[in-house]
């Protein structure tokens, strides 16, 4: 395909390394150029890394004890020997300092994980079955709206049954509360605005109406913890602080004995029965309980992320904002924090998601895709294409072929993506996206993605770091082989899949494949529609329709977290 | 008919080349002297001994063993040398070799070597005086230009960058430099001064590095118009796909 599109980074890439940002004298030059000028200026240039030097002789002198020096950096050779330039955030106009995309940096960040960590589904009907069958007390829609009530009182760390009970601080805790959603518009209607996540409301309505469908008559509490007692814990703990809220709010609502054994059974139905985590618990060698970011599977995240809702007709727009919320949770900070450390992974993830390169490649797939398969790129079921081994190298090769020849055309952006594994993330999310679109297939997507490595391997020479030749080279034999711990659909896939557990770089990359298959057909959800439905929910601190944008906001300081402790500490 | 070896596929000079590196086959550019080479590997004094980790393999009273008759231990091995690394770093704007292919050339050629290859980086680690036979053959031959190779054992970052206007590959330590027209070595591989400085010679000219390269760029040889080894990955990436069925 003639390539006479304007570039999607080209004018990020312009401000970026032809303007002059602090003091690092980038005026002038092309994107295209090959040479440039090193002027050699350390932290000086950069507001931010001065900021941060400063902080760090306050704090020495303050605490007695040396801290951050970035004079300390290769034997007294300051990080800035190349000039240090801030980036876009894809698909927004916020140029951030790289800095301010480490988590660590980024409130916006912190709570779209706290946000998921804090998030608990739990069933309500076997808890009205028991309570009706074995009580026989009437539920109504007046009585669950009565409990909704009680639990929105309970769950932040209200005392509802026991006198002269420590209680938490409501100001707190004010990121805390229940509400529910169901399938059935009668009950819905019968429910309490401030309770009800509007499925009808929050959807279009096609998506509404599968939704509705595969959920049914039954209804589900969407729960979200303070973001203060997540993080004072671990997201194991979710599950547990939801059910202890529940069995007394259950007993407080309906005025039930706290003693008797069919309590015992209510509290097995309310507490434990239909819970739904956002990741299922890890083997004891990863030493986490549910709710943690390896035990999220690529579908869940896919449905986490609520971009499909309000963009369904740019799918690739949909699998854009799972890459960049993918690589945000599983790239810096789960191999980042959890299974690693240190400061490296957030360069990894950040070239998902800046200046646009991967936007470029995966929208000129688009079209690709569009001018030869008669638009089955496009939202729908009925124009995907079949998703054979053709279909994938061909969608695959041009995806990637096109990406290298930017890196190549465009010095400035192999100079962005400066690492083989930033580029790697790149082209096979392109690939592996874009096959998925294209198909409506995640699988097919997946071997898109495996076969983007080998071309880019053989192309350049080089591909990531040393894992690469593991995880990279033998991808391809699983992809379709669904045997117990050799496969499974992309969408059951997650962090902790044999051989994806140190795949940096790439798990964003695979969440928006299975979330690519699903917005690219118009799907309402690609795995779970109860994860799809508890996070329409404009109440939460993080905007899930939009993951790129509140990063860009959390860099720029503008965005507002929960969980605060200002209320408890000294003031300032 | 005797086996040839085939190496890799391809109609291009960029898979001309990668053929030769991995054959081994490749041209003698320029003179490496052992001491020099000591200097900017940094692992011992130029003229030192050879530290060693056990004592030489006829002294230790090795056990029988049918694999230790038939393999021959390489010379380091045999002397007891420690393990130590060479670790070369090669530009994205036509270096004569990649990582991948520095590897191969390494795990075909050589003895007793253990190849690691990453993006910007690839690193050999051997006995120590296999490994600096290593070390001087990929730096003496076509393989390696001043220029636009280097020898980084940290602070790699490079490969990808732009490059300076005097065309030597940007280096945050600043190892290397172009002194009256030849690139010379003022720190070691891992960025320590040395006591002098180590003449590598003249960087190739564009022209001569575009003809010796082992990566496609759309600026050279398009890897998009070398149709034989985009087939031959594709033909790979079915082979691995269909195994996964385990087909009878």
């Amino acid at each position: 395909m003639a390539d006479d599109r304007k570039k999607m980074f080209q004018k990020d890439l312009e401000i970026k390394f032809t303007k002059a940002h602090g003091d690092n004298k980038m005026e002038g030059g092309e994107i295209t150029d090959k040479k440039v000028t090193y002027y050699r200026l350390g932290v000086d240039q950069n507001p931010r890394k001065v900021e941060m030097r400063k902080a760090g002789q306050e704090m020495a002198d303050k605490r007695g004890l040396v801290g951050y020096n970035p004079m300390m950096h290769c034997g007294g050779i300051p990080l800035g020997q190349r000039a240090l330039t801030p980036s876009f955030i894809s698909g927004t106009d916020m140029m951030v300092e790289s800095d301010d995309l480490h988590y660590v940096n980024n409130a916006a960040m912190q709570q779209m994980w706290d946000d998921i960590r804090r998030t608990t589904i739990v069933g309500m009907d076997m808890a009205h079955e028991t309570l009706e069958k074995r009580l026989g007390i009437e539920v109504t829609p007046e009585t669950i709206n009565h409990y909704l009530e009680v639990l929105n009182h309970a769950l932040p760390g209200g005392a509802v049954v026991q006198e002269h009970m420590v209680e938490t601080h409501p100001a707190l805790v004010d990121d805390c509360y229940c509400k529910i959603f169901t399938g059935d518009d009668e009950l819905a209607d019968e429910i309490d605005p401030q309770f009800l996540i509007n499925i009808n409301k929050q959807f279009p309505e096609e998506q509404a109406e599968a939704l509705k469908a595969a959920i049914g008559k039954t209804t589900w509490q969407a729960a979200h913890i303070p973001t203060v007692v997540s993080r004072t814990t671990d997201g194991a703990q979710t599950s547990r602080w939801m059910a202890m809220q529940v069995g007394m709010s259950f007993i407080a609502a309906y005025n039930m004995c706290a003693g008797e054994a069919a309590v015992a059974d209510l509290s097995y139905a309310a507490k434990h029965a239909g819970v739904i985590s956002m990741g299922d618990m890890l083997p004891a060698r990863r030493a986490r309980g549910p709710n943690e970011p390896g035990g999220i599977s690529f579908g869940h995240m896919a449905d986490i992320i609520q971009t499909s809702r309000v963009d369904a007709e740019d799918p690739a727009h949909v699998a854009l904002e799972v890459v960049g919320a993918g690589c945000m949770l599983f790239d810096q900070i789960w191999l980042g924090s959890y299974m690693s450390g240190g400061v490296g992974f957030t360069q990894y993830a950040t070239a998902a998601y800046t200046n646009n390169i991967l936007d470029d490649n995966l929208y000129y797939n688009v079209d690709y895709i569009n001018d030869k398969y008669d638009g089955a790129a496009n939202k729908g079921t009925d124009n995907k294409v079949k998703a054979t081994m053709d279909v994938v190298k061909d969608i695959a090769t041009e995806s990637t072929i096109y990406g290298i020849e930017n890196y190549e055309n465009y010095p400035t952006a192999l100079e962005d993506h400066f690492g083989g594994s930033q580029r790697a993330t790149v082209l096979s999310a392109a690939a592996g996206s874009a096959t998925a679109l294209a198909t409506g297939n995640g699988n097919a997507g997946l071997s898109g993605w495996y076969l983007s490595m080998y071309l880019h391997k053989e192309a350049l020479g080089r591909l990531g770091f040393f894992g690469f030749d593991l995880q990279d080279q033998c991808g391809a034999t699983n992809t379709f082989s669904f045997q117990s711990d050799e496969g499974l659909p992309v969408e059951l896939r997650g962090p902790n899949y044999p051989n994806y557990a140190m795949n940096v770089g790439h798990q964003g990359g695979y969440a928006a494949i299975a979330s690519a298959a699903h917005a690219g057909r118009g799907d309402a959800w690609a795995v779970n529609p109860l994860i799809k439905v508890c996070f329409a929910d404009d109440m939460l601190p993080f905007d899930f329709t939009a993951p790129r944008k509140e990063f860009g906001r959390g860099a720029l300081k503008e965005f507002e977290p929960a969980g605060e402790r200002s209320l408890i500490i000294p003031a300032r | 008919m005797a086996y040839e070896a085939q190496y890799y596929p391809g109609a291009t000079s960029v898979a001309e080349n990668r053929r030769k590196h991995m054959s081994g086959k490749v041209e003698k550019l320029r003179e490496v002297s052992d001491d020099d080479l000591t200097l900017v590997l940094g692992h011992r004094a130029p003229g030192s001994d050879y530290p060693s980790t056990h004592p030489p393999l006829a002294e230790m009273g090795e056990p029988e063993c049918s694999v230790r008759e038939m393999v021959e231990a390489t010379p380091g091995a045999k002397a007891g040398d420690r393990v130590r690394y060479v670790q070369f770093v090669d530009s994205m704007y036509n270096a004569p070799s990649t990582p991948y292919f520095r590897t191969y050339a390494a795990a075909i050629n050589f003895r007793g070597v253990d190849p690691g290859t990453l993006s910007g980086r690839q690193v050999v680690e051997a006995r120590e005086r296999d490994m600096e036979e290593v070390a001087k053959f990929q730096l003496e031959t076509e393989m390696s230009c001043p220029a636009l190779a280097s020898l980084r054992g940290a602070t790699v970052h490079g490969h990808s960058l732009r490059l300076p206007e005097d065309g030597i590959m940007f280096d945050m330590l600043d190892r290397c430099r172009l002194e009256n027209g030849v690139v010379i070595m003022h720190k070691d591989q891992v960025g320590r001064a040395i006591d002098k400085k180590v003449d590598f010679g003249k960087p190739m000219s564009e022209e001569e590095a575009a003809k010796r390269t082992t990566i496609y760029r759309v600026d050279n040889v398009a890897f998009r118009d070398d149709a034989e080894v985009i087939e031959w990955v594709h033909t790979i990436f079915e082979k691995r796909t269909a195994y996964g069925f385990k087909p009878e």
